[in-house]
């Protein structure tokens, strides 16, 4: 059944309100120049709701990396504004922008996760040493235990499967307590069984801990996981789907009449 | 903090870290090791003299007129009577007349010991129980045929107490023998020979004069005796304390050795700026290789300033590490050249410590600022994608300002060497540093077109391999123009100095065939003076038409030291072919000959009455007779001999100007057989002559080149560098091609082939700024002498092979690590 109501983001969202973590109002983003141009963004109006799992979902070439990205505070827009809490990310000068990236947002990337040379623990404790602040080592090992590292700790990347990797990159980025966390495709790179330990983790950290995660997957399993999915076309949020199944999401993404549908 | 992120990159990178370092280490040791040398050559000659000087509480000698450095036959001599006097001041204890003077010892091979040109050969006089040096063996000398020698000379040439030497002085050879050996500790293995008084003073000064007289003190302080002593003292001589007297001889040290420490400084600080190249090239890969993970530190929280500290940071352990084992490699050094003298033990002040850390580490971190810089500005969203490229300064703005330092480098240089402005040597220095800055932020447009041609041969040759080569060397204009840059500052200064030297060559051989009027010069090899029938003997030698003794001194002339030639007027025009512009070429009682430039600045004419001071102390009017066109044998002025001889108290020939009937080789071996007794003197007609000032001049040239040596050794360090990180870069790409077939020996040429070309490259911009700047040197000297321009172009192709060779080992590592590369690992490496 998808749900044909208003995205719940299509509802100006006003600024101060509590209930979202992050907001996005009018973005737009544009790459390139003439005929090379690029519309990524074309005045995305969305609100990620706290405390919740969301997945943005699109085809290639939908926006939704350029969104995340533009979201989190990592690349600039041409126009719009983006609020993270309260804090209105747009127009921040770098020093304040790398000081909100530090203290409210975590990330989880695709590939490229962790730094190679420092260990899985030092990896984790990353955000805080760069910030100068002592982990709080209560949660710290919460979360270690949580991701199920504990044996792993001392190992460098390399000697570390790709699910692990990854499970490193999200114990990094709950263990700061970020307000939000921004996951990129975080098992783009994983075999399934590994994906879903990922995603598995990362749901349980919302249901358990409260922690607030946005991802952008193409994949419809990945999808699943999330408590609600905004699907995202032309730039544009074109549906919201809340209480997903894979089976679901990959039926409305197959409503798109885009080449590349359902890729996957 | 991100200090552990750097010192891990550090750890996980060492080779890395040990080729960066390697370009600090040379630099900091060539720093170190001439600053340790000379301290502790100073801190020997110190002692020395302290040793020396200890037991001497005021010496008497001449108030030195002309200048402070009079010495030798300028000195004026003590009289014997002024010690009769010295000796009745109360407070004077054993009261010594010295004489020193220039004595060498000639070994059972005919040669003089120790050479010609080389440490010292002293002769003095020998006064028991006062001596400054220890008798090891034997007994003083006494009398007229004996001589002590210092134990150092006596092992060379194998004599032992008892044996008879043949002594080479300013006069005729003299058969002594040895009556004993002493000991003068390490003089860096000066001659020295002991006579007794009235001995040394025949034959090293004067019978009845001492070179100074030294004494003690019974109970008065230094400067209490020397007033006391300087009241019975005649007019012309002083007394001075023995502390004063050991400062001056402290003070002529330190600052020849000031001198020779800044002249290898600069040298150190070519290899360093060198260096600095190779460590901004290096990190400037090292920010490219990681610009993700750079990123990835900025998603997740790291201020601009943070990253820009840890990449400084590692600047700043990477220079540590390399000043640290460049202060050992230059006590090394130091040590090394220590032992040559005979004395390892060296002295460590606090300057070489202190310098080598400060400027290893602000090297490495000056030159790695603008690599941090920019991995401030990589943008986090680097971190999730591949297309993100370091952004970069635009080409067009390097160029203007590259074009902007050449000029105003260029223009420092040409002020600086037309002497302007307050320092010219410092303008040349700054202007050449701007010059090298300038064409290396150019060189990355010049390398285009320049590694296209250069390459295309190879491309042609070697097929595929070859194309990639060029296409590498191409790829990353600025890489491949650092790299070469630091390769282009050596070699340009070898060829200047090889342009220097070519042009000096031929200046002087020109000056030679224009102004070299004689058929043969006779003039000492090295140190001393010729005795006065010398000159007498080689006229009587058949075949030769007449022997003119020449004398050369200095005075003053309005209160400036002015340096003359004496002898006879005809003489002396027709063996420099003088040209007289104005007034004849004679001398007469009382005349002198200047030369125009002298002439025009002083505005004298012919009949100019000119006061001249002499090394005596006393004045003397000379009358202008002639006026002649510059030349570079002669200087600027010329007198009577009478009046050198009136005004000097040992007068001592300088050359002997020889003129012969016919100038065969029967005539020379006819002259060298009469001077057979005087292994000191050298026989030279117009090629011996050109032959001497070639081999000088190659000696010199060849000191200067193995002194810039060390900054194209960096320059190689520098090359290897470059192709390892380049290899590691392009890991996948290489990985590729093996897959698709290249073979190993393919893969080695194709790194080669691009090694080659960025050293030739690197030569090829050094050699065209090289002979820029020799040729805008010679023209700054062309009235001093360097009247010709030549370039050595056999020199320069040599030097262009070199580059090449360096390119191919430069290339052995880091080809075969790309040759030994796992083709799968490669391909699936991120």
């Amino acid at each position: 059944m998808t749900n044909t109501a208003p995205p719940t983001a299509d509802a100006h969202p006003a600024p101060g309100a509590g209930d979202f973590a992050a907001r996005a109002h009018q973005v737009a983003k544009v790459y390139g120049h003439g005929d090379a141009q690029v519309v990524a963004l074309d005045g995305v109006t969305v609100g990620i709701p706290r405390g919740r799992f969301t997945a943005i979902m699109g085809p290639s070439g939908s926006g939704k990396s350029t969104l995340m990205h533009c979201m989190a505070g990592l690349d600039s827009v041409d126009s719009g504004q983006v609020f993270i809490g309260d804090t209105q990310v747009t127009g921040l000068k770098d020093k304040h922008l790398t000081r909100l990236r530090r203290d409210k947002v975590g990330f989880v990337f695709q590939a490229f996760n962790l730094v190679p040379t420092l260990t899985a623990l030092e990896n984790i404790t990353l955000p805080m040493d760069i910030a100068g602040r002592k982990p709080d080592r209560q949660w710290l090992d919460q979360v270690i235990d949580t991701v199920g590292l504990r044996p792993r700790l001392k190992h460098r990347p390399t000697e570390l499967s790709g699910g692990q990797q990854q499970r490193v990159a999200c114990a990094r980025a709950l263990a700061s307590r970020p307000e939000i966390i921004f996951a990129d495709e975080p098992t783009g790179n994983l075999d399934s069984r590994s994906g879903a330990e990922v995603l598995g983790f990362l749901r349980d950290s919302v249901r358990r801990m409260g922690q607030t995660i946005v991802m952008v997957t193409h994949d419809p399993t990945a999808a699943a996981y999330a408590d609600q999915v905004l699907f995202l076309t032309d730039g544009q949020i074109v549906d919201t789907m809340t209480e997903p199944t894979a089976e679901r999401v990959l039926e409305r993404m197959k409503g798109f009449e885009l080449p590349g549908v359902g890729a996957r | 903090m991100m200090g552990k992120v750097t010192l891990r990159n550090l750890a996980a990178h060492k080779i890395r870290l040990v080729l960066t370092a390697v370009a600090v280490i040379l630099g900091v040791a060539f720093v170190a090791g001439t600053l340790i040398f000379t301290d502790t050559m100073n801190r020997q000659f110190d002692d020395l003299f302290d040793d020396i000087g200890k037991n001497v509480a005021v010496d008497v000698r001449a108030q030195k007129v002309v200048d402070a450095d009079d010495d030798g036959a300028a000195a004026r001599p003590v009289p014997a009577s002024v010690l009769e006097k010295v000796k009745a001041v109360p407070g004077v204890k054993n009261p010594v007349g010295n004489v020193n003077g220039y004595a060498a010892v000639v070994g059972r091979d005919g040669k003089l010991i120790g050479g010609g040109q080389g440490p010292p050969q002293l002769g003095t006089s020998w006064t028991p129980g006062s001596g400054t040096y220890d008798m090891k063996s034997g007994r003083a000398p006494n009398g007229p045929a004996e001589v002590a020698l210092d134990t150092g000379t006596a092992e060379k040439g194998r004599f032992a107490v008892g044996d008879t030497v043949k002594i080479v002085t300013a006069g005729p050879p003299q058969r002594m023998r040895v009556v004993g050996l002493i000991d003068i500790g390490n003089m860096m293995g000066a001659t020295v020979t002991a006579f007794d008084t009235p001995t040394a003073q025949r034959l090293l000064l004067k019978p009845g004069y001492f070179s100074d007289i030294e004494m003690g003190t019974t109970g008065p302080g230094e400067a209490e005796l020397r007033d006391r002593v300087a009241k019975v003292l005649p007019a012309g001589m002083e007394a001075v304390t023995g502390e004063k007297l050991r400062e001056e001889s402290k003070s002529d040290v330190a600052e020849f050795m000031g001198f020779f420490r800044t002249f290898l400084l600069v040298f150190a600080l070519i290899s360093i700026f060198v260096g600095a190249f190779i460590i901004f090239n290096t990190f400037s890969m090292l920010v490219a290789q990681r610009t993700r993970e750079l990123a990835l530190l900025r998603a997740i929280g790291a201020g601009r300033p943070q990253v820009t500290r840890a990449v400084i940071g590692e600047a700043v352990a990477v220079g540590f590490v390399g000043s640290t084992f460049g202060l050992a490699a230059g006590a090394g050094l130091a040590a090394l050249l220590q032992s040559q003298m005979g004395d390892a033990s060296l002295v460590f002040t606090a300057t070489p410590v202190v310098s080598s850390y400060a400027i290893g580490i602000l090297v490495t971190v000056a030159s790695a600022y603008f690599p941090a810089r920019r991995a401030a500005k990589i943008p986090p969203v680097a971190a999730m994608r591949d297309d993100v490229a370091l952004p970069q300064r635009s080409l067009r703005i390097r160029v203007a300002l590259g074009g902007l330092l050449v000029l105003i480098g260029a223009a420092l240089v040409g002020v600086g060497l037309g002497g302007g402005g307050g320092n010219p040597v410092a303008l040349v220095g700054v202007g050449a540093f701007l010059v090298f800055i300038g064409i290396a932020m150019l060189a990355p447009v010049i390398s285009v077109p320049v590694v296209r041609v250069l390459s295309a041969p190879f491309a042609k040759v070697l097929g595929t391999p070859g194309r990639l080569a060029q296409q590498n060397a191409l790829r990353n204009p600025r890489r491949t123009a650092a790299t070469a840059a630091a390769l282009m500052i050596g070699l340009a200064l070898i060829t200047v100095v090889n342009v220097m030297g070519a042009s000096m060559r031929t200046s002087i051989e020109s000056q030679v065939d224009k102004q070299f009027g004689a058929d043969y010069l006779i003039q000492p090899d090295g140190g001393g003076g010729i005795g006065e029938e010398v000159a007498k003997k080689v006229a009587g030698t058949p075949g030769v038409d007449d022997a003119t003794p020449m004398f050369a001194g200095d005075a003053k002339i309005n209160g400036r030291k002015a340096s003359y030639i004496a002898g006879s007027a005809a003489t002396i025009k027709s063996a420099a072919k003088l040209e007289v512009k104005s007034g004849t070429a004679t001398l007469g009682r009382d005349g002198m000959m200047v030369d125009e430039d002298s002439a025009k600045k002083q505005k004298w004419t012919v009949g100019s009455n000119v006061p001249v001071q002499f090394t005596d102390g006393r004045t003397q009017i000379l009358k202008v007779t002639g006026i002649y066109a510059k030349s570079d044998i002669i200087g600027p002025r010329v007198i009577p001999e009478s009046v050198y001889r009136a005004h000097t108290a040992r007068p001592e020939v300088d050359v002997v100007i020889v003129n012969a009937a016919s100038t065969d080789a029967a005539t020379k071996t006819a002259i060298e057989s009469t001077l057979k007794d005087y292994p000191n003197l050298k026989v030279s007609d117009q090629a011996a002559l050109k032959k001497d000032a070639r081999k000088q001049v190659d000696a010199f040239v060849s000191f200067l080149t193995i002194l810039l040596v060390m900054s194209v050794i960096i320059a190689a360090v520098g090359v290897v560098n470059t192709l390892a990180l380049s290899v590691i870069e392009r890991t996948r790409e290489i990985g590729l091609l093996r897959a698709i077939g290249i073979s190993r020996r393919q893969l080695r040429r194709m790194i080669r082939v691009e090694s080659i070309v960025i050293a030739v490259f690197g030569a090829v911009l050094g050699m065209g700024i090289g002979v820029a700047f020799g040729a805008a040197v010679q023209q700054s000297l062309k009235d001093d002498g360097l009247s010709e321009l030549a370039v050595p172009y056999g020199t320069l192709v040599a030097y262009l092979l070199v580059a090449a060779v360096i390119g191919v080992l430069a290339a052995l590592w880091p080809a075969w690590r790309a040759g030994r590369m796992d083709v799968l690992k490669a391909i699936s490496s991120e």
